[in-house]
């Protein structure tokens, strides 16, 4: 058997000297509207995954950590917590952990009120865990033993009237103004405000911390334990097999990844993955209909050639696989201009002027398999509609495509 | 003259010896063929019960006035087209109802076609469109193109192999077009109107190149003229007179 088949040779021939005899401006017209829809191939997907890796990072490094430690028995706090924290740093892919634990409160400053989760931390250990330190405003974050209090602009309010929970904050208050709390436990504390961060992720902006050992004076009773430690693993894949290796190191715990604090943004992320593969399926669909429509002109200007080329004796495979050669040939010229765009104009400018997004800046994410996905999707796009319209045309009888 | 004269010395040294000439047997049997055309509701009777032999090494001309089924008849023989009844052996073969894939192979082997209006592929120079068809056969690539370019110069075309159809003459293009017909060695090859369109000098000189391809090379030919002066040209002469057979020389 020949290594390339004669029908494969005579197309390739035949589809050489039609591009080479094309006019270039409707060349250049489909390579462009392919290039188009592969460019949307590669934006939408790549800034629907910044979206949802943008939000998942938030969560994680501002809110949840990668696991939550929770104590599952009766009492709401983990014992031995530092001997705990101590055996789980210690596991592999463990990067840090640092423990928390809450009281609700009431704010007061000036003449606003509001309410909210007072959280004691330790300040070095939230730093190893949390990035919440890198998003102040205004101020600094705590250390050891700081009888100052941190406040979420949602809180603080901090004049920033744009931000979408104001109406109940307090409105004002800024660094180095006093506020009055008033714990659940009904103990009265005034904290002077020693900074005010800004997550752009509401949930984080929410809250209010004050350090360990202020909150061990409030609340006597948490002393040496933990109502949760924060966990920060080494990568993704850890965290399940972690989970399973903490629970086994101590009974009566609850382990939570990181997925079960994502509240709202859990179905954000499941929506976004739904509206990526519709706008998929759409590209697709123009990008198919794009090649129809060219092919389809295109045959149909050359009917009378291909009546021709089947009454010489080309068969319906050689004069077929002529437009699917050409239909693959504008599409890879198309993948490779779509690609080149997208790495040196679209991602680069996408990086200087991200899009902004509730949840602070989303770039777009993309990897050498998106590529490879959105060039084959193209790619097979091009060939099923570019074989349809000359199938079509091989269905009219020999005579009529020459004669009318 | 020249070329013409050329062309059947080239052509000869390839098919000499292959011994495919025997006069006795009819290359071509056709019974009875019938061809209705249908145009809405009204029905066309092109041919109308045509029955005739193309003696193997004939050269058969086909003659009668402007609609009078020549063209339908030559395009039934070439297998171009599917008559409505009747049968068509070709060299001992029924071929009216042989599936496309056959025909396709009939038609790229056994039968050259010259169009009335050339029929070349405007994409291809002069020498791609003659090799064109020895390439969809599987030829070597040396064979076919060193084939196309002798064909070429033979018909006086050899400094015009790398234009485009759209730059010869009307009648350069027939002698492109008739190259190209030859390509393959066919037995029989089919002209509709082969000067139709050329001046008389070129028809004269078509015409030449045909029947010495007839009688040197012993191509079987079959070609369609309204002109009656192409009647000289030919051994056997069919006239048709709406859609039958009016008389035969």
């Amino acid at each position: 058997m020949r290594l390339f088949p004669k029908y494969l040779r005579v197309a390739s021939f035949l589809a050489y000297s039609s591009v080479v005899r094309s006019n270039l401006g409707v060349i250049v017209l489909t390579v462009l509207i392919l290039a188009l829809a592969g460019l949307n191939l590669l934006f939408v997907p790549g800034l629907l995954q910044g979206l949802v890796d943008g939000a998942n990072a938030k969560v994680k490094d501002t809110y949840a950590g990668s696991l939550v430690v929770e104590s599952n028995s009766e009492n709401p706090l983990i014992v031995d917590s530092a001997v705990l924290m101590n055996s789980i740093k210690s596991m592999p892919g463990v990067e840090s952990a640092t423990p928390r634990n809450t009281l609700g409160a009431e704010l007061a400053f000036s003449n606003e009120r509001t309410t909210c989760v007072v959280t004691g931390v330790v300040p070095e250990g939230e730093r190893s865990v949390f990035t919440i330190d890198r998003y102040m405003i205004e101020g600094t974050y705590l250390t050891d033993d700081d009888s100052w209090i941190v406040l979420g602009v949602q809180l603080a309010g901090a004049d920033q009237a744009d931000i979408e929970l104001y109406s109940r904050s307090l409105k004002n208050a800024h660094v180095g103004d006093v506020v009055s709390v008033t714990y659940a436990n009904g103990v009265k504390k005034s904290y002077r405000i020693k900074g005010i961060f800004k997550t752009d992720f509401i949930q984080t902006d929410l809250q209010a911390f004050v350090s360990e050992t202020e909150f061990e004076s409030v609340a006597p009773i948490v002393k040496g334990m933990a109502g949760s430690i924060r966990v920060k693993t080494a990568d993704e894949a850890s965290i399940l097999p972690l989970a399973a290796m903490i629970m086994r190191a101590r009974a009566g715990l609850r382990v939570s990844p990181w997925e079960d604090y994502a509240g709202i943004m859990r179905s954000m992320t499941s929506s976004f993955s739904v509206i990526n593969t519709i706008l998929n399926v759409v590209n697709v669909l123009v990008a198919g209909i794009t090649v129809f429509i060219v092919t389809y002109i295109d045959v149909t200007n050359r009917r009378r050639q291909i009546g021709i080329q089947r009454a010489i004796g080309i068969t319906p495979g050689s004069i077929v696989m002529t437009y699917v050669l050409r239909a693959t040939f504008y599409a890879l010229i198309a993948v490779g201009v779509a690609g080149l765009v997208f790495l040196y104009a679209v991602i680069p400018l996408e990086a200087k002027y991200p899009f902004h997004f509730p949840f602070g800046p989303v770039y777009l994410i993309f990897g050498i398999h998106d590529m490879a996905r959105a060039g084959l999707i193209l790619l097979s796009a091009s060939l099923v509609a570019s074989f349809l319209p000359v199938w079509l045309s091989l269905r009219i009888r020999i005579m009529d495509a020459i004669w009318g | 003259m020249d070329w013409t004269v050329s062309v059947i010395a080239v052509v000869s040294s390839v098919v000499r010896g292959l011994s495919l000439v025997h006069p006795a047997i009819p290359m071509y049997d056709v019974r009875e063929l019938t061809k209705i055309y249908e145009i809405g509701k009204v029905k066309i009777r092109a041919l109308d019960a045509v029955s005739l032999n193309v003696p193997d090494g004939g050269m058969v001309g086909i003659m009668g006035r402007s609609g009078s089924g020549k063209s339908t008849l030559l395009r039934q023989l070439g297998l171009l087209d599917r008559p409505t009844s009747g049968t068509a052996v070709f060299d001992g073969r029924e071929v009216t109802r042989l599936p496309e894939s056959q025909r396709i192979t009939l038609r790229l082997r056994y039968i050259g076609y010259v169009f009335q209006e050339y029929a070349l592929l405007g994409e291809l120079t002069a020498h791609q469109n003659v090799y064109l068809p020895g390439m969809m056969l599987g030829e070597k690539t040396v064979d076919y193109k060193q084939g196309a370019a002798r064909l070429l110069e033979t018909v006086g075309l050899g400094e015009r192999m790398g234009h485009y159809p759209k730059e010869l003459s009307g009648g350069e293009q027939q002698r492109v077009a008739i190259a190209r017909a030859m390509i393959n060695r066919p037995r029989l090859l089919l002209a509709d109107e082969p000067c139709a369109n050329l001046d008389t000098v070129s028809s004269e000189q078509v015409m030449q190149t045909l029947v010495k391809l007839n009688e040197d090379m012993k191509v079987t030919i079959v070609f369609v003229s309204h002109d009656p002066m192409d009647r000289r040209y030919a051994r056997n002469l069919v006239v048709l007179s709406d859609g039958k057979v009016a008389s035969r020389e």
